[in-house]
């Protein structure tokens, strides 16, 4: 247990160096081409830490990460890549508005969130489930599976919002608006930008799957298939039940992105609101290496870069939006370079 | 001038040393035995000397020359070739094009006729005898796979071959062939070095041995002047016994009708290895041989016995602890009271990049007694891994590191360790020595006889006949999916059953 919890201390230094470099280097360039480092560095800061609202901006495009990340990552131990946390999210959060739709009498705010969540969770998890029973039944590919299911989900989705709980008075694609009581209030300190207590129930969320992957026997079964899918099968491990589970799961996560965007921010589902937030996540789990608390700091610099970006571009004269993608290109490449570290000591041990 | 000599060479992981101070020479045109325990650190050397492994200290020398192995691309360069334990071949490619990969003739253009043409030569000088350029290398057998990787290092013009435990999955026939090949290799004026524990190969194949212990080198002996005990001494530093010469209980004869496990007319079709009206009982309190040339069925059965419900288009009857069993699921068996050692210890029974702790889980990952409503209790697990490593002496004991830290035997033994773990009244174990050092087997064969004498019933498949004789109560020998005779012990003998393993009468 000490070994473990070492090595994944020791992994997360060697992310923060690497986000250190791969920054240093983005800085590198910003001087070349005539901006200063320096004044990068303060609007990045500004950006993402500058005010309440920024961090709450920020912590706002950290929280869909977290739940695409930990898409991506709770499949992946069971070794099944899931490509489909688009398709995942866009189902959950439209079913969150549906919630809304029939709930409308709904007064207890209490009753009125759970109801939207259990159906987010629900509808991203039977989307999920899908390519996990195909799979187990007829072995087809889960990447391909899940891909083509992100087309059918946008199709299906864009479907309903046009020809069944459409919102008559909006000329927008979007469904009719959220009653109040499905509203989640946003901490007062944020100015505005809409993130509250949801981001807390989010870490719960990351740790208690965390906690349940490492002591379950469910979890234990997922991981062995994961890393030796013959030792599993021949010791009793139904390949079948792993992975459905592990994508039902995956698959309901990734729709409480519903909770963040529908109940949280626009309080109803518009037709391609989700800013790839399915497929950002795949990063998000491979910085994070496909551990599942790996995934909030992951997610978290993702939020960060998110939101720094766009700053760049407005509030210096140099970097332009290309080139501040360029920046958030290097410190991911730096934090997922683990081997780098390895290779740097050997040349220093030599040179000794 | 030696064609390879070690002169002082170390190499170590952490404070750990895997060679300390090692020196040996081997001289050209001959074969030469590198033999010891597993985790010695022959595999070690041998990567040494190959370019994987950075050494510590020493010098490695090429024809008297001093080199600096920094890559296998490198060793190439200089001559030496290795044929991995577990080969490394592409198996949906050509033969061809694996021997040709990362030495492609022809500029731009890739000239596969040219290198086909020097190929044909190559088999032709070594008399290897080699058609098969264009089969797919999967759909070959292993023995033929094993020539391709050597056909590959004459293609690259090695001097100096490697051959770690090359016969570790061969069948005797492939064995028997393997050993001709390298002899007229020899004759060609090749240097080859043997890795191996098995010690008969190694006296009646090589011209000289070394022997390695615990990373240090015990001696060099010519092969002529020295013998099976002396050499065992050497490895395992103290006298061997090679025969189980334990005590074997004697039980009253067991009555029919209690057998625990019963399979009558079992057909399953459709697999590689079919099986045609299997039956057979295990009876408390014995241990029953399967005997066979690989691939007469054997494996299937130990799947499906192992595993029904992998097997829907099986027919027959499966009976085990009272209750029919076709179908059934690995779990079930285990709760019934069945235990399994799988074939393939790296395929089928571990998780390499996992603890020994969580190696220890797999099977037992529902076992009341560390499960309990779904959740495991590591803690409860812990102490039964230190016990295990204990009593079975695997090392280096840590309960922390991955499986992969485990050199073979040792692999082999936290397997069995764990298969017996739960206490089962049924074994079912397939090959428990193979790849697995002296030391290691006499504690192995033990522990198989300690549950027989138990009163346990023990299914042992296995491919040597002298540990099915040792050890076995009776032996049924399969022939093209069938139970071809059954042997009772006082009819033991080698011929008889060699007989009807070939297809003969008994």
């Amino acid at each position: 247990m000490k070994s473990t919890w070492y090595a994944s201390f020791r992994s997360f230094l060697r992310a923060v160096a690497g986000a250190a470099l791969g920054l240093s280097l983005g800085l590198l360039i910003c001087k070349l081409v005539g901006e200063s480092p320096l004044k990068v560095l303060h609007v990045l800061y500004q950006s993402s830490f500058g005010s309440g609202y920024d961090f709450g901006m920020t912590l706002f495009y950290t929280a869909p990460l977290i739940l695409t990340g930990l898409a991506v990552a709770i499949p992946l131990k069971g070794g099944l890549f899931n490509i489909g946390a688009e398709g995942q999210l866009t189902v959950g959060a439209l079913a969150a508005a549906w919630a809304g739709v029939i709930g409308a009498s709904i007064q207890s705010p209490v009753i009125a969130v759970v109801f939207a969540t259990s159906s987010a969770f629900l509808a991203g998890g039977l989307w999920g489930l899908l390519p996990g029973f195909l799979k187990a039944r007829q072995g087809s590919h889960e990447v391909i599976t899940t891909i083509m299911l992100n087309f059918i989900a946008a199709g299906v989705t864009a479907y309903f919002t046009l020809y069944s709980i459409k919102d008559p008075v909006s000329a927008q694609a979007e469904t009719i608006p959220l009653p109040e009581a499905f509203h989640l209030k946003p901490f007062a300190a944020f100015n505005g930008a809409p993130m509250g207590g949801l981001i807390f129930f989010l870490i719960l969320l990351a740790v208690g799957i965390h906690y349940a992957l490492w002591k379950s026997s469910w979890g234990y079964s997922l991981k062995a298939l994961g890393e030796n899918e013959t030792a599993a099968e021949t010791y009793g491990i139904s390949r079948g039940r792993s992975w459905m589970s592990s994508m039902f799961l995956a698959g309901g996560v990734a729709g409480l992105v519903g909770l963040v965007e529908v109940l949280g921010n626009s309080h109803r589902f518009k037709i391609g609101f989700s800013a790839d937030y399915g497929f950002v996540g795949i990063a998000v789990a491979l910085v994070a290496r496909g551990n599942i608390l790996g995934v909030l700091p992951s997610a978290f610099l993702f939020g960060i870069l998110q939101k720094g970006s766009a700053s760049l571009d407005l509030e210096t004269d140099k970097i332009t939006r290309d080139l501040s993608y360029l920046i958030q290109g290097l410190i991911i490449l730096g934090v997922s370079a683990e081997d780098l570290w390895g290779w740097i000591w050997q040349l220093v041990r030599r040179k000794k | 001038m030696s064609a390879l000599e070690f002169r002082g060479v170390s190499k170590c992981f952490g404070s750990f040393f895997a060679n300390r101070d090692l020196s040996f020479s081997v001289e050209p045109g001959t074969i030469h035995g590198l033999i010891g325990e597993n985790g010695a650190g022959k595999s070690t050397a041998m990567k040494a000397l190959f370019g994987i492994y950075p050494i510590d200290g020493g010098t490695i020398l090429i024809q008297g020359k001093p080199v600096r192995n920094k890559s296998p691309v490198q060793a190439m360069r200089l001559g030496i070739g290795m044929v991995h334990q577990h080969f490394m071949l592409a198996g949906p490619e050509t033969v061809l094009d694996n021997i040709i990969l990362g030495h492609e003739p022809g500029f731009l253009r890739l000239d596969r006729e040219r290198a086909l043409e020097e190929l044909k030569k190559i088999s032709e000088t070594y008399g290897l005898h080699f058609q098969k350029w264009h089969a797919r290398v999967d759909e070959l057998s292993v023995g033929e796979q094993q020539r391709v990787e050597i056909l590959k290092l004459l293609y690259q013009r090695s001097a100096i071959l490697i051959l770690d435990e090359p016969t570790a999955v061969l069948t005797p026939q492939e064995v028997t062939e393997l050993f001709e090949n390298l002899k007229r290799l020899k004759a060609e004026g090749k240097t080859i070095i043997l890795i191996s524990h098995k010690l008969k190969e190694v006296l009646t194949h090589t011209d000289s041995v070394t022997v390695l212990r615990r990373g240090e080198c015990v001696g060099t002996r010519v092969t002529a002047e020295t013998n099976e005990d002396e050499l065992a001494q050497m490895m395992v530093g103290r006298p061997v016994s090679f025969t189980y010469e334990g005590e074997r209980k004697v039980f009253a004869k067991a009555d029919e009708s209690r057998a625990v496990l019963r399979v009558e007319r079992l057909t399953i079709e459709g697999v590689s290895e079919p099986l045609r009206k299997v039956g057979f009982d295990l009876r408390p309190a014995e241990i029953l041989g399967v005997a066979g040339v690989q691939g007469n069925g054997q494996t299937t059965l130990l799947r499906f016995l192992s595993n029904p419900s992998r097997y829907r288009s099986a027919d027959g009857e499966y009976r085990f602890a009272g209750a029919n069993r076709m179908g059934s699921n690995p779990l079930a068996l285990r709760r019934a009271g069945m235990a399994l050692v799988p074939e393939d210890r790296l395929s089928e029974g571990l998780l390499l990049e996992q603890d020994l702790v969580e190696n220890y889980l797999l099977g037992q990952h529902e076992d009341p007694r560390f499960v309990r409503n779904g959740m495991i209790d590591r803690s409860k697990l812990r102490p039964r891994v230190e016990a295990a490593i204990r009593d079975f002496d695997i090392r280096p004991p840590y309960t922390n590191i991955w499986a992969s830290r485990l050199s073979g035997g040792n692999q082999q033994k936290l397997v069995i360790a764990r298969a017996l773990d739960s206490n089962p009244n049924t074994l079912l174990i397939a090959h428990p020595t193979r790849g697995v050092d002296v030391g290691a087997i006499e504690r192995i064969h033990e522990a198989i006889m300690k549950e027989r004498n138990a009163g346990k019933s023990i299914l042992l498949f296995s491919s040597e006949l002298d540990e099915l004789m040792d050890l076995s109560d009776r032996i049924l020998v399969f022939y093209n999916g069938a139970v071809a005779a059954e042997f009772s012990r006082r009819e033991f003998d080698p011929w008889a059953i060699g007989r009807v393993m070939g297809g003969g009468a008994k």
